[in-house]
């Protein structure tokens, strides 16, 4: 194409604009509607209890000489706790989940850390949440990091739903992509939706400029988007929604209850993290411990009979997590210190019942004198991607950079066959240079050979090149694009292999 | 926004990340005893909201025409917006015009000019600090209450001064490398000490780098902030020397694990008690018997240079190499122009730094006058952080000098993550895309645009936009467009991040004109007029557009 022909059908075309809102392209609005890729419609509940739960306070070695030698004022007697087994008993604040365990909807999965453990409760969360190991740093989540695998365009091509629903009012860490966070705050739908539309005017009216501001421009307004129709989805859900049992009066208890409410109002959200704060019992323990047990339990309990009299539970897991387990010993504060490893707890009908683990030893302890862990967390979360959420294994090893064993808590694994998206049957590396002038290459991997046909779009969609179109052996091959008769700005080269087409944003800049 | 209010106790009431709440202290300062009372202190202390750091590395740009001067022909209004608004956390209508009716070396000028040095908040700030093992635990409790107090009228008082600055780089300056050494007061403890480090920066924000880093680096903000306080020669802390390294001076990949162990070894032996340092500043050299007994003043090899050296050898070291000048010049185009650099730009300005032997001044007006810095592919690439968006916001439209509720701006930045004082670790905001999320965009609008009606909830507020003002300020009846227009014009230039385009300068206008005609809309139209409510309107809905977040 010769560059005047190419201005005067640009020209024609911005006249035209108006009329033709649909070729616009890089609209979100328009473009074809939002991916639904997520296909488990089961859902992971995630209660954090934060600042380090005393497990061994928790799930109580009833029969071990050495906790109660360790423990001379803190130690739960036999006879105060619940019983389980030989060695092992439930704290008495756990009897409002005893029908749960009884009726096989629950799992204790034991000694839950990860190496060369961290004592501080920043660096220990953020362990948890990045999912590194204690001597690597992931400036994202290890949800955000699957969720990027399932959407790598969000917040473009978003799906129809929050991918995540938070309580804390600051985005966590646990949520984090590489370039924004899939976290909503919902600790009132009603007032966050009053914000939300209040604040809210549509954005899509015109295309971005083709500058690196329009690019930022792109990603505000989608962010904008989003959170605008996340808003109006969550506040349906909750509107619709509804409990069926009273709830305590707890913080966690309220959590809960707006979690129901969500789920049973339709809102098909993977990911729900809840949190209990004030697990840091460094003085005075007994009764604080006794009192945040018995709320998260009471709430758990009447947020699963809730799920079952609405006909959801078997859609739902819940699973308790803390930064790290407390010492052996107890302090000279009536308290304990920062610890390592504990006991995570699972609930739903869909769990393997009873115990995974032993009872952690309290005569083998690490140098410093804690627990040694039993299970490595990214473990536990494997299992949660594979057999929950029935994802590859694939997608879990990239999630954490290796493979992780799982533990068979899940007694019907889901299984998902869907094509993995990484590797498509394709791959396009992205072009460099980008911004580019005059020319920027582009690299296909192809796994067999198949007819490929490569266009180049401009910001509107319309096509100014048409490169190839050719069929095109196994390997990979490089297309260069050469801008030199074009005018500058945003273009999209598209690569088409058997009808799946990939696109990229590239930039012409003279 | 109608129906429930939302209470501060909604917003703030939120069990944030324990991660939020106690960070990074020692355990022995000031000693093992106040830094125990300090902890459960603080535990009780809202929370600040740290943001999440980013890790993405941008690829380098290539945006042509690099370093030639902006020509004459090129200065007007909007060049003017753009670096008004780049330099400062934003401006009003009137700095804008006035600007563009000078010439851009005259604004240069004036913007590099130093305020001069204001009065500190409080006696306090030579306070001697008490002799802690004297005090009770009731005692210590009361001085760190005091601190407490103290810290929010610092933090209170430098707010105010970025917020009624004249047009001077000085505290925009002041805060960018407030988050280049980033130090945060939760761990320095001393208010005093956070004081000094900022009358510091203050003082040589625009002037020598090698005297800034000396300055910092044996203030006791410092000292404390990075462990350099009590590190002995038998056991040194690496902490200082990493970072100094890594995020002050050379950048990653520019030196070894080796060169981190010598500095640090020279870094040995500097105190403070939280108000002086045994630091001698004219002889470059410590002092006391601290100093004798803790420094180790043996053989060191760091860099390929083998001496005694000590702190100030390292640092004169660090200086020699050509890569400090290029770290620093990126992290100067990353905060005022864009944050993927362009590397053939990063090296003129690297090598202007070099040429005027570290002078910070040149390298701001080579990069302020440069066609590079102005290059339209540029403007709107930045996203706002929330000093800008709130302080820009107030000074844009003049509000600067009314009395705000209590704590106010404080309680907005501890909400939005930007409190000064208290960045979230010693890499500093890491700012762009990570200041927007589902959460923060929405609050953003929500507390921009209480401006408008003063129902703000954080307080009501006293002050709020006087349309009537801005309209006139705005107007110029030499000009051939309806004023209707010119305010639609001057509104998105002073307002927005990129160009207005045709559609919305229509619902613009749309709005301001409510069906009439353009030239319907009057500019003596009398104060009960409804035309002003619907500029209030269209204010609304400027700062609930996304361009809005953009500079």
């Amino acid at each position: 194409m010769k560059r005047r022909d190419f201005i005067k059908s640009s020209i024609a075309l911005s006249l035209l604009g108006k009329q033709i809102p649909l070729l616009a392209f890089n609209r979100p609005k328009y473009l074809p509607k939002r991916s639904t890729q997520w296909e488990s419609d089961r859902i992971l509940i995630l209660i954090k209890l934060n600042g380090g739960n005393d497990g061994l306070n928790t799930i109580i070695p009833i029969n071990n000489d050495i906790y109660y030698q360790n423990r001379s004022n803190l130690a739960i007697n036999p006879s105060d706790a619940i019983f389980i087994n030989e060695e092992t008993g439930f704290h008495p604040s756990m009897l409002p989940i005893m029908d749960l365990y009884q009726n096989e909807q629950m799992s204790i999965i034991q000694g839950v850390g990860y190496p060369n453990p961290n004592l501080s409760h920043f660096r220990s969360s953020d362990i948890w949440v990045t999912g590194s190991d204690s001597e690597s740093h992931l400036n994202t989540g290890w949800l955000g990091r699957l969720f990027s695998l399932e959407y790598p365009d969000y917040p473009d091509n978003a799906p129809e739903f929050p991918l995540a629903i938070q309580f804390n009012s600051a985005n966590l860490l646990e949520f984090q992509m590489e370039e924004t966070n899939a976290g909503n705050m919902v600790f009132d739908p009603e007032v966050m939706y009053q914000i939300v539309t209040g604040n809210y005017v549509p954005s899509e009216n015109d295309p971005p400029p083709e500058s690196f501001g329009g690019n930022e421009l792109s990603f505000i307004r989608e962010v904008d988007m989003n959170t605008f129709e996340y808003s109006g989805v969550i506040y349906d859900s909750a509107m619709n929604g509804s409990t069926t049992v009273d709830y305590p009066n707890s913080d966690i208890a309220t959590q809960l209850a707006l979690t129901s409410k969500l789920i049973s109002g339709g809102l098909n959200t993977p990911v729900y993290r809840l949190s209990q704060g004030g697990f840091d019992t460094h003085a005075n323990q007994s009764g604080a411990h006794a009192t945040l047990l018995s709320d998260v339990f009471e709430a758990i309990q009447v947020f699963m009979s809730d799920l079952e009299n609405q006909g959801l539970k078997d859609r739902v897991l819940v699973v308790t997590t803390s930064e790290f387990g407390r010492r052996v010993g107890e302090n000279y504060s009536n308290g304990t210190d920062h610890g390592t490893s504990g006991p995570m707890m699972v609930f739903g009908s869909e769990v393997v019942p009873g115990f995974f683990g032993n009872q952690p030893s309290l005569s083998e302890l690490d140098q410093n004198g804690n627990l040694l862990n039993q299970f490595d967390f990214r473990q536990l979360y494997s299992s949660l991607i594979t057999d929950w959420f029935g994802l590859s294994s694939n997608i879990a090893e990239t999630v954490f950079k290796s493979p992780f064993e799982t533990i068979p808590f899940i007694q019907s694994p889901l299984s998902i066959h869907k094509p993995i998206p990484i590797p498509a049957t394709f791959r396009v590396e992205p072009a460099f240079p980008n911004p580019f002038n005059p020319s920027t290459q582009i690299q296909i991997h192809l796994p067999k050979s198949a007819p490929v046909i490569i266009r180049l779009l401009d910001s509107r969609g319309m096509e100014v090149q048409t490169h190839q179109r050719c069929i095109l052996t196994e390997g990979n091959h490089s297309f260069t694009f050469n801008g030199q008769e074009l005018a500058s700005g945003l273009y999209f080269i598209q690569v088409d292999v058997e009808g799946t087409a990939l696109t990229q944003k590239v930039t012409l800049l003279k | 926004m109608t129906g429930k209010r939302i209470s501060r106790r909604s917003f703030l009431g939120i069990d944030l990340d324990e991660k939020n709440k106690v960070s990074h202290l020692n355990p022995n300062w000031p000693t093992p005893k106040v830094a125990t009372i300090y902890k459960n202190f603080l535990r009780d202390k809202t929370p600040v909201y740290r943001p999440n750091a980013s890790n993405i590395k941008h690829k380098p740009i290539y945006v042509p025409s690099s370093t030639h001067v902006l020509p004459t022909v090129d200065w007007n209004k909007e060049t003017a917006a753009h670096l008004l608004k780049r330099v400062l956390s934003g401006v009003s209508y009137a700095e804008i015009n006035n600007a563009a009716n000078q010439s851009l070396s005259e604004i240069i000028n004036q913007i590099l000019l130093d305020l001069p040095i204001p009065d500190p908040p409080g006696e306090w700030v030579t306070e001697e600090p008490p002799a802690w093992d004297t005090l009770s635990e009731d005692e210590i409790l009361i001085i760190l209450e005091l601190y407490n107090e103290r810290m929010y009228t610092l933090i209170d008082w430098w707010i105010l001064r970025m917020t009624q600055s004249p047009l001077s780089m000085t505290e925009s300056m002041t805060l960018f490398w407030h988050d280049h050494f980033a130090t945060a007061h939760s761990k320095v403890f001393y208010p005093q000490a956070m004081y000094e480090q900022n009358a510091i920066i203050r003082e040589h924000c625009m002037g020598n780098f090698k005297t800034l880093l000396r300055k910092i680096t044996f203030g006791p903000a410092m000292l404390i902030w990075l462990d350099t306080h009590g590190s002995k020669k038998w056991h040194p802390n690496e902490n200082f020397g990493r970072e100094l390294l890594e995020l002050f001076t050379l950048g990653v990949d520019n030196y070894t694990q080796n060169d981190i162990e010598e500095a640090s070894r020279a870094f040995t032996g500097y105190v403070t008690n939280g108000l002086i340092a045994n630091y001698d500043y004219e002889n470059e050299v410590g002092w006391g018997i601290w100093w004798d007994d803790w420094h180790d003043f043996e053989e060191k090899t760091f860099l390929n240079q083998t001496g005694n050296w000590t702190g100030d050898d390292i640092i004169n070291i660090i200086l020699e190499q050509e890569v400090t000048a290029q770290f620093l010049s990126r992290k100067i185009y990353e905060w005022f122009v864009y944050e993927a650099p362009s590397e053939e730009f990063i090296d003129e300005m690297a090598h202007i730094m070099r040429e005027n032997n570290y002078e910070i001044k040149p390298v701001l007006e080579f990069l302020f006058t440069s066609e590079h810095f102005f290059n339209p592919a540029l403007r709107g690439a930045k996203i706002r952080n929330p000093i800008s968006v709130i302080q820009g916001t107030v000074r844009q439209f003049e509000l600067e000098n009314y009395t705000y509720p209590d704590l106010f701006f404080l309680q907005i930045h501890h909400f939005l993550g930007m409190l000064p004082l208290e960045p979230p670790d010693v890499s500093g905001w890491s700012g762009y895309r990570t200041w927007i999320n589902s959460i923060s965009l929405p609050i953003r609008k929500l507390l921009t645009t209480s401006f408008i009606d003063g129902n703000s909830p954080f307080g009501q507020l006293d002050g709020t936009i006087d349309v009537i003002a801005l309209a006139n300020s705005m107007y110029n009846s030499d000009e051939a467009d309806y004023a209707s227009i010119q305010i639609v014009h001057n509104c998105s230039l002073m307002l927005f991040g990129i160009p207005l385009s045709e559609s919305m300068e229509n619902d613009l206008l749309a709005i301001l004109l409510d069906g009439a005609e353009p030239y319907d809309w009057s500019i003596d139209a009398p104060d009960n007029d409804g035309q002003w409510n619907r500029l209030r309107d269209m204010l609304r809905f400027m700062m609930k557009k996304p361009e809005f977040q953009l500079s």
